[in-house]
């Protein structure tokens, strides 16, 4: 199979630019890249789940420019989607015949279906009844229906998005050893992952994504792991980010042995004024790290300390309450009403204050307002507008208003400038200095490298719900943190 | 992989104590309520009193069947009941005595052309739900309200009635003498539909549709097809049920041959475990379940609880089978 000059754009993003890439018959073929490299919606373009805007897909000698799920499956391609999109009420045996055609007829023969499920799973070593649901299995499990669901359908490609993101050690062994044995028989796998000892162990090659683009494809026998990751930064930094002062030594949040949320033992301190970064890959527990000291989580055990004071946040009111706010990651979904005036925004979250008895008290409100926007700089033509007709980093400043107007102290930001163009970015970093002027501090989530970079004193770094590192201004390289990260 | 090939111990899924209780929670809770009645009215457990029971809740059954399909395909329909007065005041008044129209029709074309209205009406549905991409519940709001206008156009809100001897032999009839024909058709239709539902490649796509559509489309399955044949096949089962309930009387009526029966219909699947979400549902238990509120009602009315009790009775019901279906699907 071979994939030319596969573009996807989405209105302002391009997620793929350009990329060329072949796979071969019977190689296991990793797939690498930061967070947002593209790998994803390469994968999604194979499978057919998305149309990519430019570029032909290749298949035994026929070109196709596109391809949808059902002819994907025809041609052989099968996915074992990370998050396991599956019937979960459903048995087992029904999950892996739903929508194979090799079964004659109108009437299942369900005596047949379970023998079969039984002598594939077999295969896997795997000792799950066909009729047992799936919603009652463990994950691992899960992970072996999908790929008993692609040999059932005798993929010659089957793709595999983060396999061992939810399984233990032995587990792993034994779905090493299912891809070995799909290896032998010519079956293709591609195989998406973000832990490096697993492609050293596995892969036969590996193909380097960065920022929707094609980096470069090596023979696992020609790189090792630290060659790999400069691959996969080797980027530069190009934007300039406004000047902060330094911060003071005054510790405003410490945790001690926090847990939950799947998060273990996180130690962190964050001090007055300060910008403390958090980086880690996908699933490594940042924006749940995050929900967990707003209260919008429970942790399991340790403590929180604020100024010194042991606290317990149990809600996200608990939170605002003890003078922590935060600006979700997901700007329309969690962040905003975009059905809603801006003032209206702004206010929701302070509306007691600024009402007499139940009425809401309208010139305060729209005071509040006007003052948030000269203060942010929120660029538009009245408060009236609705959140919906702004741009993403008006939208976003809408947000910040809103959380302001709360006036907490520690200011979790997750993800503050995704899917803003780069002007807009530079009024939010400002916006985010000038509150650290202000005697405000920041806990700042980013997937964005080089914004992490540039306006983190220091960032901490966490690996599947650990915390591996946290690294003062002059340790700070693009390595550094992707070592940690990657949990090496 | 030659080297795994001992056998390895596989257990059949065994079922807990919770899931038990609530496959056969509508058998007992059957069983219960006949035995309150029966103590507490010695009208109750007559021959006479269960068959009646038995043969007032046919098309009751009919519907829910039709009910539970589109719960789940994950839908939820409202308009069940008017599409059913809509075939019921169709069919009386093509085939009535009182020559409503110059020339009555043959029962049988009448009937044929009933259920087929019915089936367009499902299928118009389905499509709604498919083009709005809306959720259903409020789609057949709107529904409803278009065929509760066709009904009262076609009977001109007069209670359509005398319908030939023919017809109402499907309603009044017995076999052998002794055996009711509806209960009979009844039977028939659900093992039918059990069948189609259980055991069919259509059936499990219904299913998987409703259980996680975007697994269903990464299948390679035709989701929005799979979902209007939900609806039509409702409409026909629907169209069935109009036939049997006005074959009973030989009359039809805009407001009363099925409105309301959506809101039965729609408790005995919650209450029987059907899911609000779609993908799951057992056929038996929702049949149960129908007679566990054809017995309530029934039996409020012997011992001289009347009709809004039983509403009462009956809303309380569905708001306690909620929360108990809740408290499940937290435990899992």
């Amino acid at each position: 199979m071979e994939l030319r000059h596969i573009t996807k754009t989405y209105p302002g993003v391009t997620a793929l630019d350009d990329v060329t890439l072949s796979f071969e018959k019977g190689e296991v073929h990793a797939l690498v890249g930061e967070n947002g490299a593209g790998k994803s919606t390469f994968i999604k373009v194979i499978s057919g789940a998305i149309h990519p805007t430019k570029g032909e897909i290749c298949m035994e000698g026929k070109t196709y420019d596109h391809l949808d799920p059902a002819q994907a499956m025809d041609l052989g391609v099968a996915v074992v989607y990370q998050e396991m999109i599956q019937f979960e009420a459903m048995t087992v045996a029904d999950n892996l015949f739903m929508g194979i055609r090799d079964e004659r007829g109108l009437v299942i023969n369900d005596k047949q279906r379970e023998e079969r499920t039984r002598e594939l799973l077999r295969q896997f070593n795997c000792s799950v009844h066909p009729r047992t649901l799936i919603r009652d299995l463990s994950m691992a499990n899960r992970q072996i229906i999908e790929i008993a669901k692609a040999v059932i359908k005798d993929a010659k490609i089957i793709i595999m998005d983060e396999p061992t993101a939810s399984i233990t050690v032995e587990e792993q062994a034994n779905l090493f050893r299912v891809v070995r044995d799909l290896k032998a028989k010519g079956v293709t796998v591609i195989y998406i992952s973000h832990r490096m000892e697993e492609l050293f162990e596995i892969c036969d090659r590996v193909s380097v994504f960065r920022d929707g683009q094609y980096v470069a494809t090596k023979r696992i026998s020609e790189v090792d792991k630290q060659g790999l990751i400069s691959l996969m930064v080797g980027r530069e930094l190009t934007e300039t980010y406004p000047p902060k002062p330094p911060c003071g030594d005054e510790v405003v949040l410490r945790t001690e042995h926090l847990s939950g949320n799947g998060l273990t033992d996180i130690n962190i301190e964050l001090r007055k004024g300060e910008i403390l970064g958090f980086a880690g890959l996908v699933g490594a527990g940042r924006t749940e790290l995050m929900h967990l000291i707003y209260g919008a989580a429970k942790k399991t055990g340790g403590k929180v300390f604020l100024n010194g004071k042991e606290v317990a946040v149990r809600s996200p009111g608990d939170g605002l309450k003890a003078g922590i706010g935060l600006v979700p990651e997901d700007r329309k979904g969690q962040g905003c009403f975009l059905e809603k005036p801006i003032f209206w925004n702004i206010s929701i979250s302070n509306i007691d204050k600024l009402s007499h008895g139940t009425v809401v008290d309208k010139k305060a409100e729209m005071k509040q307002a006007e003052d948030y926007k000269q203060q942010i700089n929120i660029k538009t033509p009245t408060l009236q507008q609705f959140a919906m007709a702004l741009s993403g980093g008006n939208q976003q400043k809408v947000v910040i208003a809103k959380m302001l107007a709360a006036m907490p102290d520690i200011l979790i930001f997750d993800e503050p400038t995704r899917g803003i163009d780069v002007g807009a970015r530079h009024e939010i970093y400002q916006a985010m200095i000038d509150l650290t002027n202000a005697g405000k501090s920041i806990l700042m989530v980013s997937s964005d490298m080089e914004e992490l970079l540039g306006m983190s004193e220091r960032i901490v770094v966490l690996h599947e719900g650990h915390q591996t590192g946290v690294l003062n201004r002059d340790e700070f390289s693009q390595e550094k943190i992707l070592t940690l990260a990657s949990g090496l | 992989m030659n080297e795994v090939k001992e056998k390895l111990p596989v257990h059949k899924p065994k079922k807990s104590g919770a899931q038990l209780f609530s496959d056969l929670s509508m058998p007992i809770l059957l069983l219960l309520l006949v035995i309150v009645f029966a103590i507490w009215s010695d009208k109750f457990l007559t021959a006479q009193n269960l068959t009646n029971i038995l043969v007032q809740n046919v098309h009751v059954a009919v519907c829910t069947s039709a009910v539970m399909i589109i719960m789940i395909s994950g839908g939820c329909d409202l308009s069940i009941g008017y599409q059913m007065s809509v075939a019921a005041v169709l069919i009386v008044k093509l085939i009535s005595t009182d020559h409503y129209i110059a020339n009555p029709m043959s029962p049988v074309i009448a009937i044929i052309l009933g259920i087929l209205l019915c089936m367009l009406l499902g299928t118009f549905n389905g499509l709604m739900s498919i083009l709005l991409k809306s959720h259903t519940m409020i789609i057949t709001l709107g529904t409803m309200a278009i065929f509760q206008g066709i009904s009262y156009l076609i009977s001109g809100s007069k209670s359509l009635s005398k319908a030939p001897k023919s017809f109402m032999y499907i309603g009044q009839g017995r076999l052998f003498g002794w055996l009711p024909l509806n209960v009979v058709i009844m039977a028939v239709i659900l093992i039918v539909v059990g069948f189609i539902m259980g055991k069919t490649t259509i059936g499990r796509k219904v299913y998987a549709v409703g259980d996680n559509p975007e697994a269903a489309r990464l299948a390679g399955l035709n989701v929005a097809k799979i979902k209007v044949l939900a609806f039509t096949f409702a409409g026909l089962l629907v169209g069935i049920s109009a036939v049997l309930l006005s074959a009973r009387s030989g009359s039809a009526n805009s407001g009363t041959s099925g409105p309301g029966i959506e809101f039965t219909g729609i408790t005995a699947c919650v209450l029987s475990g059907v899911a609000l979400k779609g993908g799951e549902g057992t056929l038996w238990k929702a049949i149960v379940a129908v007679y566990v509120l054809g017995v309530l009602s029934n039996g409020m009315q012997l011992v001289g609880l009347g009709t809004y009790p039983q509403y009462i009775a009956k809303g309380a019901i569905m708001l306690l089978s909620l929360y108990l279906s809740n408290r499940a699907a937290k435990k899992a």
